[in-house]
């Protein structure tokens, strides 16, 4: 209740980024006067990959006083050039470096669901900003599938309310999971997905706005969002969250340093003690070879660079990858299906208009027996651009005259998609392939298949969109299926034997090393990740910084 | 073009009806594209399209500079080739055409616009274990279409009749084509990789957003009508009613 009536004037503690930014500029504040650390100077942590993982640990670590290091594989940003409000000019943000992908259902990687640069993927997410419900944390227990955590919800529940307000997340109180409102209020949605929420509630299913981490009001030096509908392209105007503008101010502010386009290729370990020594890496603009040395080391590279760096890193303790010992690198990464279903509406609706992102449901997340098959899927309203909807209408076989038909209709349409919570199976996995990149570096594969469950989840869910544009009255419907987002390949366990990492994300066998990103989550839920990301971050932070005093 | 067409091409069309999305007629093909207004204002592929009267580039002094430098360069694309080798210019100029329907001037530059894609190495970020890379796949895409083209008709894929050039892409899309190149390429994800390639060029082209009303870049601007009130900023334009517009013109003129 109380949250309630302070609705958009709560701001969160220790973390000053939104004052930091500039109002008439999006550069990141602090990158000229940024603090540089030499190679030898040990540093206190050395962090791989400046997105929602790393940088929040980052952050945290610095207000404690540690001295810290960011090696990004990408570039540094400068958004008022660098960023787009056009979809082919989007290239660089996303990872086109080269990956293989394999198996019974392939999955195809880019701009679909990795990032590359400093603010990681959420330069490029839609905005979802969900929780993961208590569920999640438990389906071997409660629905005999999946795995269970060795953490439960309430041990993210603090960091996920602490997030919320940094980002800021804006959208209607929350019934599902664990019930919760948000720190800013609903945005308004457009009539392109109005005419879905009608839709919906016909069929008896409820929808809310949001959650979104677009800023609804006042936030500091963070404009409001301008409904221009170019979230995935990076957002130019500063009002969607991403750590560049949510934590990476306030991280340089405290003396981290972000070395842009260093691509890290291992972990260098002491062979007699077992322990990181630093991060040997790949410097701008040459293949020559520097080391980081840091005296606590995390990898946030995500779901895939992350298990590659890994395997990668090749010592005498470890002759098959880091922390590999049991075979456990790289296995269970998850996806979540995504299949979006279009519909066609008399009038204009120009979909393009607002964040992609508005009105969500989670009825059907929990397991209902009564579907035939365990764990569920959300509901979500999307809205693809052009190129986006071109690849859309082509999914239905259409090219030529027929594609140029559709194509023209395009602002009679609107938009919904779903995300199937996708069970981990260990034989979904990374590995290393005989192709190398530009630094000579094998790349990762990523072999992927679909299971009975995951295959019944997915055809259930694309009904359910169907009847909701049904009972909108389409007039015509478009169907494609599709996977976004990525979890998993080095999850947190309880022994050695069944994961990589301990409840406080350090690499068994390694003890001063810990996995800050997507990568640790044994299950994945329907929830869009970026948000539990940050918040297990968050929660990492509290845990190193206690144990591991600077 | 059957006799359907022909009347279609007279008939004004109720665009809140879906009649002409070809999922919802019996032979699942799109109208000729005939009963399509003439583009009055800006061009579109082919000068049709459904906006008669907007132009997006009108709004180009509007937007942020980075992303109008973007999409000159897109429009100044060189029609010099560097990727693709000379011999394989008219097959992959022709090939892009048929799987975009551009039958006419002023078309889209889709083949350059891929040509300086794969030429400066920007991949999409990922190959099938069973695929070579897609610069390699292109290349063998084009020559597998010569291939079918002189087997099926003794005559280069760029010169055999139109209506035959038609017949082998529509295998393509069907993964109906074998022998020669083919036979080392997974035919259906070669159409994937092309037909993405293809896709991503078109409608990256502002004519073509001309052609399906699409608002373009708005920033710093932003959008404000997000309906139910209106859907329309001032700069956008109503898409093509049921009147015809020749008739409407001609109304208009006595």
């Amino acid at each position: 209740m109380r949250r309630n009536f302070l609705k958009g004037s709560l701001g969160p503690k220790e973390n000053d980024s939104r004052y930091l930014l500039d109002v008439k500029r999006r550069d990141l504040p602090g990158e000229d006067t940024m603090h540089r650390y030499d190679d030898d100077d040990e540093v206190d942590l050395c962090v791989v990959g400046a997105g929602a993982g790393g940088s929040v640990l980052a952050q945290r670590l610095a207000r404690k006083g540690w001295r810290v290091v960011i090696l990004e594989a990408g570039p540094f940003w400068h958004p008022d050039e660098d960023w787009v409000s056009d979809e082919a000019g989007s290239h660089e943000l996303y990872w086109t470096q080269n990956r293989i992908i394999a198996g019974d259902d392939p999955i195809e990687l880019g701009k679909n669901n990795s990032g590359r640069g400093v603010g990681g993927s959420m330069v490029h997410y839609a905005g979802y900003c969900p929780r993961f419900h208590p569920s999640d944390f438990e389906t071997k227990t409660r629905d005999g599938v999946g795995a269970d955590w060795p953490i439960d919800y309430r041990d993210l529940l603090s960091h996920y309310e602490r997030v919320e307000r940094e980002l800021p997340v804006a959208g209607q109180n929350w019934p599902w999971g664990h019930p919760h409102t948000y720190p800013f209020s609903p945005h308004p949605i457009s009539e392109a997905a109005a005419v879905l929420w009608r839709g919906a509630l016909q069929c008896g299913i409820t929808m809310r706005v949001g959650p979104v981490g677009i800023v609804n009001g006042t936030f500091g030096n963070r404009a409001h969002c301008i409904y221009r509908g170019w979230c995935l392209q990076g957002c130019k105007v500063n009002a969607k969250a991403s750590p560049y503008v949510t934590h990476l101010p306030d991280a340089l502010a405290h003396d981290v340093e972000i070395r842009a386009n260093s691509m890290a290729s291992r972990i260098e370990i002491d062979e007699a003690s077992g322990r990181a020594t630093g991060v040997v890496y790949m410097g701008e603009g040459s293949n020559t070879e520097h080391l980081q040395r840091a005296k606590v080391i995390a990898v946030a590279g995500y779901s895939i660079e992350t298990p590659r760096l890994l395997l990668n890193s090749i010592s005498r303790r470890f002759p098959h990858g880091l922390a590999n010992n049991d075979d456990q690198v790289g296995r269970y990464v998850m996806v979540q299906g995504a299949a979006q279903s279009a519909g066609r509406f008399p009038n204009e609706l120009r979909m393009y208009k607002a964040p992609p992102p508005q009105v969500s449901s989670e009825d059907y997340y929990e397991t209902d027996p009564s579907r035939g098959f365990a764990r569920g899927f959300s509901i979500q309203t999307v809205s693809p651009q052009p190129i986006g909807w071109a690849e859309h209408v082509a999914a239905e076989g259409h090219w030529g005259r027929e594609m140029r038909e559709y194509m023209r209709d395009y602002n009679h349409w609107t938009t919904i998609g779903v995300l199937n919570e996708l069970l981990p199976s260990a034989d979904n996995r990374v590995t290393l392939s005989h192709e190398k990149d530009q630094y000579g570096l094998p790349v990762a594969k990523f072999t992927h298949s679909l299971s009975r469950n995951d295959k019944d989840n997915i055809a259930f869910s694309k009904k359910v969109i169907l009847d909701i544009l049904d009972a909108s009255g389409a007039q015509d419907v478009l169907t494609i299926s599709r996977y976004a987002h990525l979890i998993g390949g080095a999850r947190m366990g309880t022994s050695p034997s069944n994961s990589v990492v301990d409840r406080h994300h350090r690499v068994w066998s390694v003890p001063n090393l810990y996995v800050a990103d997507g990568s640790v989550a044994p299950t994945q839920g329907s929830a869009n990740p970026a948000l539990t990301i940050m918040a297990l971050s968050s929660r990492l932070a509290e845990h190193v910084g206690g144990v591991n005093a600077a | 073009m059957g006799a359907s067409d022909e009347g279609d091409a007279v008939a004004p069309r109720d665009l809140t009806r879906p009649d002409h999305l070809p999922n919802l007629r019996p032979d699942g093909r799109a109208p000729d594209p005939s009963w399509l207004p003439r583009q009055r204002r800006g061009t579109t592929p082919q000068m049709i399209g459904r906006y008669p009267d907007y132009d997006v580039l009108a709004s180009m002094p509007e937007w942020d500079p980075a992303t109008a430098k973007v999409v000159q360069d897109r429009m100044d694309v060189s029609v010099e080739m560097t990727f693709f080798h000379f011999e394989e210019h008219a097959t992959v100029r022709r090939f892009c055409d048929i799987v975009m329907a551009q039958d006419s001037e002023p078309r889209v530059p889709v083949a350059e616009l891929i040509d300086r894609k794969l030429f400066t190495g920007r991949l999409d970020g990922f190959q099938y274990d069973d695929m070579p890379n897609d610069r390699d796949t292109w290349h063998m895409v084009v020559a597998g279409l010569d291939d079918v083209a002189r087997a099926r008709h003794a005559m280069s894929f760029a010169e055999c009749p139109i209506a035959d050039a038609q017949r082998i892409v529509a295998s393509f899309a069907k993964s109906q084509l074998s022998g020669f190149t083919w036979n080392e390429l997974n035919v259906a994800r070669a159409w994937s990789v092309c037909l993405r390639g293809i896709l991503s060029a078109f409608y990256s082209h502002p004519w073509a957003w001309n052609e399906i009303g699409f608002g373009g870049p708005a920033y710093p601007e932003g959008y404000m009508r997000l309906g139910p009130l209106s859907i329309l900023e001032p700069r956008e334009t109503p898409g093509a009613t049921s009147m015809d517009p020749v008739r409407q013109v001609m109304d208009s003129s006595q």
